[in-house]
């Protein structure tokens, strides 16, 4: 082949690339890389889920993504990151449920109404978790001595006027006793707390115990999912026992509000495939997180009625006049 | 038997040993650069690790943990910039001894002091686990209080020269320390609605202003002039027999308080070079070198640094908890692989355990070899003139900065803190009871109210745990026994 020849041909494929490029429209959506940012630091949760998404992406969708940290200001640094970018879908941010704890206590100037709300996909429990040694048998034995006696268990868990806080306030609202909270500012520590007996019960998020729930050392009396959870399944959950306690901690992405909703759609179908394949299923059953797929208005509203019930759980626990 | 066979089949194949030595060259770079440490070296790292078999990707790992830890001594003697939070204790006595002209004396007892910590706080991994780990489990609140009030107390020793000066450090430390939303009311303090500062002034933002960018000011002031005496050959790595009579006992008990300090989840590297650095000086005949380029400045934190990496590994192999930032993102890559860490895996994946152990003890030996053959790189750096120090410094320290959150903002409290640094140089105002009292002040803080809480706010509860005792009982000691010294030697 003489070179002009290739020189030609070459110039030909260019062009028909740059072509097909020229003429798509959203519904090619993606057009270039996109930017997963997560609003936590690397090596926690919220960036394994993130890192797990992107490379399900590349693979399964066969996007071209990138994962972007901006940890800080309870969520604050990565949605202002977000929000500062065009509305086109390239930023997609990686969040949590902080999200609207965060709103609730005014830590975050931005509103719900600011993200456009695309989907939740991870969920994890609370659990009322207790030392191996430990008299109380039942969700409702933990309730009786409580009303017994308000000081007479030290109760505490990860965080401070968070999602485990506000459960164990659902609880006392729900079975009308009171208790305190210490709060712990790592989840691991949790785990350790109650096995040094620094604690004598803790809502927890099982997976940050895994080792101690599994080899026994620590029961779980319930659970906060909606039904027995296929990675506990001995352990009952809240509503079994007749409390009214079912919730969840979510992780999931959202883009800017305003978003074409062409460019939505896309993402959607991207996030289908990477949930339907095996290497997702497999990742979610490693994690031990329950596989959620809460879409678009669904998972809006979710997160509307979660900032009502935490506002009030806040203003109830002092945390917000 | 057979699996501990295995695993040294791994560890001493030919990709293994090529793990070892990649893991060990990264981490020292990345150990380093200031800003860059070993959480962010394997967060960097683990993309290439998803494709590999877990027991390699464990070794380049934790090859990459223990090398940072000594990589972040090298900036710190040769530039004062120290790479990583602990390495700021190394910084007093190591850049002291460069400037004059000990610089290749400073890097190899770094070296040999890291490699025996690593070793020492890696076998006590293999051979102790079990029974250390359930000490931890007896660290309430009221203890991990005691632990950080002493901690706390060698602020005295940091202070060389004036201990007002010290204490005025240590004071402003403590103050920064209280900025961001507070850990138990949620209530941003001191934030004044900026969002970047709600989870307070990362110590590291202010390491690098107040040592790198600080020395960058100095050196451009300096100008041409030449403050390294240089002696630029730096090559001979093992120290001599006389030198191992100096500073073994040093080395040795600098590598057991680090694995002891490491176990303490959230307390370990941070606070164990700085409590090793007191301690080696009290001990010491002449603690009054201590601060003009002792080298046993340098052996004792160096020593205990390493040695945290094997005592923050035993919460993690032994009861599935993650004891240091770093290995809470080793979970992470080991999740990567369908597996969890905790005692389970001892029974289900024991080739991995044992390769992770015994590889741990490894990379110190590989760390030794590797870090001598770039002694001589470090050797270059010292032979740039001035001019190029400075504006390296300045490029690194701005890197730095921005890669540890990816803002902007942590790059302008970066420069207001090389300000604040070169004006308390002036004042001979010493800097690094800031960075320690920074470090503990929200561990002090936090469990001091947590502990009241859990009591009801009874104050027994710091004399009825039998280790907060045991530690404010070491804290009062400490505060007393210089004074009594001195007491006695003016009778």
């Amino acid at each position: 082949m003489s070179s002009k020849l290739s020189k030609i041909i070459s110039t030909a494929v260019f062009g028909a690339l740059l072509g097909t490029a020229g003429v798509s429209h959203a519904a090619n959506f993606p057009e270039h890389r996109v930017n997963l940012v997560v609003w936590a630091g690397a090596g926690g949760a919220l960036d394994t889920y993130g890192r797990e998404l992107s490379k399900l992406l590349d693979e399964q969708a066969g996007w071209q993504t990138k994962v972007v940290n901006r940890p800080g200001g309870s969520g604050s640094v990565g949605m202002s990151y977000v929000l500062n970018q065009p509305a086109d879908g390239y930023n997609i941010l990686v969040h949590t449920s902080t999200l609207t704890f965060s709103i609730a206590r005014n830590l975050m100037p931005y509103k719900l109404d600011d993200l456009r709300f695309v989907r939740a996909m991870q969920g994890e429990p609370s659990a009322l978790a207790v030392r191996k040694d430990a008299d109380l048998q039942s969700a409702q034995d933990f309730v009786d001595a409580m009303k017994k006696d308000p000081e007479g268990l030290r109760v505490g868990g990860y965080g401070t006027g968070g999602f485990h806080q506000y459960m164990l306030y659902q609880f006392m609202t729900a079975k009308d006793f009171k208790a305190g909270w210490i709060p712990y500012d790592a989840s691991g520590k949790v785990a350790l707390a109650l096995m040094g007996d620094h604690l004598d019960a803790a809502m927890m998020t099982p997976s940050s115990g895994l080792s101690q729930v599994e080899s026994g050392d620590i029961r779980l009396l319930g659970i906060s999912t909606q039904e027995r959870s296929s990675y506990f399944p001995d352990v009952p959950t809240f509503k079994e026992q007749g409390i009214d306690l079912d919730d969840m901690v979510w992780r999931g992405v959202s883009v800017k509000a305003g978003t074409p909703d062409d460019v939505v759609a896309s993402i959607q179908a991207a996030l289908d495939k990477v949930q339907a394949s095996d290497e997702w299923k497999t990742f979610m059953k490693e994690q031990k997180q329950e596989d959620l797929s809460i879409k678009d208005g669904d998972f809006q509203s979710m997160a509307e009625k979660q900032l009502k019930t935490q506002s009030e759980f806040l203003k109830e626990a002092g945390f917000q006049k | 038997m057979s699996s501990i066979m295995d695993a040294f089949a791994v560890i001493f194949s030919f990709s293994g040993l090529a793990c070892l030595v990649i893991g060990t060259a990264v981490g020292v770079v990345v150990g380093a650069l200031p800003g860059l440490g070993p959480s962010i070296g394997i967060t960097l790292l683990i993309p290439f690790t998803y494709n590999m078999p877990p027991e390699l990707s464990m070794l380049l790992l934790v090859a990459l943990y223990m090398a940072a830890e000594y990589g972040g001594s090298v900036s710190a003697i040769l530039l004062s910039t120290p790479g990583t939070a602990a390495a700021a204790a190394t910084a007093i006595d190591g850049y002291a001894m460069t400037r004059q002209g000990r610089a290749n004396e400073a890097l190899a007892i770094s070296l040999n002091a890291s490699c025996v910590g690593g070793l020492i706080g890696a076998f006590a991994l293999l051979l102790l686990a079990k029974p250390l780990a359930s000490v931890a489990l007896e660290f309430g609140p009221a203890a991990y209080f005691s632990v950080g009030l002493f901690g706390l107390t060698s602020v005295a020793s940091l202070s060389s020269g004036s201990l007002v000066k010290g204490l005025l450090a240590g004071a402003f430390g403590l103050a920064i320390a209280t900025i961001g939303i507070d850990p138990i009311s949620g209530v941003p303090r001191f934030t004044f609605g900026v969002p970047e500062l709600f989870e307070g002034i990362p110590f590291l933002t202010a390491l690098i202003g107040l040592f790198a960018v600080s020395e960058a000011f100095s050196l451009a002031e300096g100008g041409k002039t030449e403050t390294h005496s240089i002696t630029p050959r730096v090559r001979f790595a093992l120290l001599s027999l006389t030198q191992w009579r100096k500073l073994g006992s040093t080395i040795v008990s600098g590598s057991v308080i680090g694995t002891l300090l490491g176990i303490l989840p959230g307390v370990g590297g941070n606070i164990a070079c700085w409590v090793s650095y007191d301690f080696s000086r009290r001990r010491s005949k002449n603690p009054d070198d201590f601060g003009k380029g002792e080298p046993a400045g340098v052996a004792a934190p160096e020593s205990a640094n390493n040695a945290t990496v094997g005592g923050a590994m035993i919460p993690l192999m032994a009861l599935g908890v993650p004891g240091s930032p770093t290995t809470a993102v080793l979970v992470g890559a080991l999740i990567l692989h369908g597996l969890r860490p905790g005692p389970e895996l001892f029974a289900s994946e024991p080739v991995l355990v044992n390769t992770v152990l015994w590889g741990l003890a490894m990379t110190s030996i590989v760390l030794f070899f590797v870090g001598s053959l770039l002694l001589p790189v470090w050797g270059w750096v010292l032979r740039l003139s001035n001019s190029v120090i400075a504006v390296g410094i300045g490029c690194m320290a701005m890197l730095g900065a921005f890669a540890l959150r990816n803002l902007m903002f942590d790059v302008y409290m970066t420069l207001a803190f090389g300000v604040l640094g070169y004006i308390l140089k002036k004042f001979k105002i010493p800097m690094a009871p800031i960075i320690l009292s920074m470090v503990l002040g929200y561990l002090i803080e936090t469990n001091y109210r947590t502990a009241l809480i859990t009591s009801h706010g009874d104050y027994a509860i710091f004399v009825t745990s039998p280790l907060s005792l045991l530690f404010l009982v070491l804290s009062v000691l400490s505060l007393l026994l210089p004074i009594w010294g001195k007491l006695k030697s003016r009778r």
